[in-house]
């Protein structure tokens, strides 16, 4: 475990430049370039702040774009983790390095990306008049929500070396999860009169927990069940360590499968 | 490079086998590993081996040729050693670092332009930034690429993938370099350009793996050649003997539809070996060199005064020269059970090339063939001398003077 890490720090380089090809990859060609990471929260915004008031959505603007903006991580990681190692099969049947660097380098692309949007997020947000009382929980919680994303990832991204039918179980699996999540709405809205093992199930999940939590640390929320909060981060450090291991077992066997 | 830690082995292959699973079509997915499970088929089943038995040490700053039929192994053992693949069994161990020009450019990405793509290629075979700024001019120079460096690679000939390819994979100055089959490609230029710059890599003290068909070529430059066979070591060492050896077998292997064996087999020839003059055992020899063959034979029952025979035919199977004991005026009283029988050719008067041996055991009325194998052992025979024709005639010129 220990010489897993030092192999990758020794390659931080490759590590760097795999995100800076993952987003260079992603803007090239487009004539705004890297601007539409910061345009394209902005018309998120601006878009749901148009619906929300023609449809009278019993949510609050901010509530809404923080979670949808935080739950876009996710589905990107998602998305990308699919071909996080197939996608690069030509690496991984020429040379040897470390395979976690390529979902690794795959969550920092998407990573640095969601940075850029919470900024614009954050700018939006204090014009909305939110506290930020809980700021200082930020990093914590963004640190889990990316391990949960590079556990993910190593999990479909190793799935789909082996079976190429990993995308069409993803995108249920992905539609099912978004509603499954607090993203649209907040817990206490749809929690009302279930009984307690409900809420702790609810609370498995643990993209509820990171989103609670964003919404508490930013905004003025409804009071936060802190235990089911943090069993919520420990479901996400769970998958984190799944990932590893579903990783260790089938890395060996990418260059043959490639 | 010829500090104290020199001396010993790059590449060390103990006891290495590396199994594949087959796959019988197309990508597999979950429904096809369902349905493996229930047609309780493991990986046993499906499984073949396409390097077994392999040891062998390659020692600092020797270049090493591989050679092999194709499917015999030699690109899965490469990226074997270039640790993109893992052994099944037994172990690999090198030492220093090593640099791969398996399919050149390989890992270049389209839409970045070749000066991103010699970044990438060189944080992946683990240089920083720093190092490969130094190395960069060297690189675009040797490709002769300065025009296009910034340009997408997409928009890049396949020889401008190769030539950068290749110049990354030497520039990052690796201690060990693999090379599949890349004397092959690019125009005659780059190509003498590549067959320099090995050449200075070798000099370098530098060691080298190379796989290649052009099999004169690869015998210039190596120092030792590797055989692979259907995913076994055949021989490794001197290029020209080993060479020889691929070159008789694959010869043998084209010439397969000249092979016939039949005959009642009541007795027969269970196998011959060859010697040369040393008595050592090859199927390589040179023109006028002895020959010496022993024939291992098997009688069911006991036969009296049998017949061996044999013949030696050319590539396309056109007999050259055939004979027998009774021709030869000996006589064997009788066999039974195992034993062995010997003939020397007193000298191969024949051209460079390949030939077809055949041997026949039986009886002395002629009436019953109890084993014939027809063309069915391929030896090869080097000549320095250049004659026209098959076989080589004593002849000697002379000038009688003016009467």
């Amino acid at each position: 475990m220990l010489g897993w890490v030092r192999d990758i720090a020794n390659r931080r380089e490759l590590v760097w430049i795999l995100i800076e090809r993952n987003l260079k990859i992603r803007y090239k060609s487009s004539f705004l370039g890297f601007f539409w990471s910061l345009l394209s929260p902005l018309f998120l915004i601006f878009i749901y702040s148009l619906f929300l008031g023609v449809l009278k959505f019993p949510i609050h603007l901010p509530t809404l774009v923080t979670g949808i903006i935080a739950w876009q991580f996710l589905a990107m990681c998602m998305g990308d983790s699919l071909y996080s190692i197939v996608g690069n099969a030509n690496l991984v049947t020429k040379a040897a390095f470390p395979r976690m660097i390529l979902p690794l380098s795959m969550v920092g692309a998407n990573a640095l990306n969601f940075l850029f949007s919470f900024v614009v997020l954050s700018v939006y947000l204090v014009f909305a008049g939110a506290s930020f009382g809980g700021a200082g929980w930020l990093p914590l919680i963004m640190l889990t929500q990316a391990a949960l994303c590079l556990g993910m990832a190593m999990i479909v991204g190793s799935a789909n070396v082996f079976f190429r039918d990993t995308e069409h179980v993803m995108s249920v699996i992905m539609l099912a999860w978004f509603f499954l999540s607090p993203v649209i709405y907040e817990p206490e809205m749809i929690m009302e009169g279930f009984p307690r093992w409900v809420q702790v199930a609810f609370y498995l999940n643990p993209m509820s927990g990171i989103l609670t939590a964003y919404r508490a640390a930013l905004l003025t929320p409804p009071a936060v069940d802190g235990g089911l909060v943090a069993m919520s981060f420990g479901v996400a450090w769970a998958v984190f360590g799944a990932g590893l291991l579903v990783f260790r077992a089938a890395e060996p066997r990418f260059g043959d499968e490639l | 490079m010829s500090g104290p830690e020199s001396s010993g082995p790059a590449i060390v292959v103990e006891r290495m086998g590396k199994r594949f699973r087959l796959q019988r079509s197309g990508t597999r997915t979950i429904k096809s590993a369902m349905l493996d499970l229930m047609r309780n088929r493991g990986a046993g089943k499906n499984a073949f081996w396409a390097l077994q038995d392999m040891n062998f040490v390659v020692n600092r700053g020797e270049t090493l040729g591989i050679v092999g039929a194709n499917g015999a192994g030699k690109s899965t053992l490469l990226s074997l050693l270039a640790g993109t693949k893992v052994p099944t069994t037994g172990s690999i161990r090198t030492t220093g670092t090593i640099s791969s020009l398996l399919e050149l450019g390989a890992g270049f990405h389209p839409d970045l332009t070749g000066r991103e793509n010699v970044f990438l290629a060189g944080a992946i075979m683990g240089l920083s930034r720093r190092q490969m700024r130094e190395r960069f001019d060297a690189i675009v120079d040797f490709a002769g690429m300065r025009d296009f460096i910034d340009q997408p690679v997409k928009h890049y000939s396949s020889g401008m993938y190769v030539r950068l390819g290749f110049s990354v994979a030497v520039e990052v100055d690796p201690d060990i370099l693999l090379i599949d089959e890349v004397l092959a490609v690019g125009d005659e230029n780059f190509q003498k350009k590549c067959l320099q710059k090995i050449d200075a890599f070798r000099r370098a003290g530098k060691t080298m793996l190379i796989i290649s068909h052009d099999l004169s070529t690869i015998q210039s430059i190596s120092d030792r050649i590797l055989f692979l066979d259907q995913g076994r070591i055949e021989g490794i060492g001197d290029p020209r003997e080993v060479i020889g050896r691929y070159r008789a077998l694959a010869r043998s292997r084209q010439t397969g539809g000249y092979e016939r064996e039949w005959g009642t087999g009541e007795a027969r020839i269970e196998g011959v070996t060859f010697e040369d003059e040393s008595g050592r055992e090859t199927d390589l020899f040179e023109s006028g060199g002895t020959v010496r063959c022993r024939i291992r034979y098997r009688a069911e029952r006991r036969i009296e005064e049998p017949v061996f025979g044999f013949g030696l035919s050319d590539a396309n199977a056109r007999l050259i020269f055939g004979s027998n004991m009774q021709i030869e005026g000996f006589r064997l009283p009788a066999i039974e059970g195992e034993g062995e029988v010997v003939l020397d050719l007193g000298g191969l008067p024949v051209a460079a090339g390949h030939y077809l041996f055949s041997f026949s055991l039986h009886s002395s009325d002629h009436r019953t063939n109890y084993h014939r194998l027809d063309h069915c052992f391929a030896i090869t025979v080097t000549s320095d001398s250049r004659f026209e024709g098959v076989c080589r005639i004593p002849c000697a010129w002379s000038a009688p003077g003016p009467a």
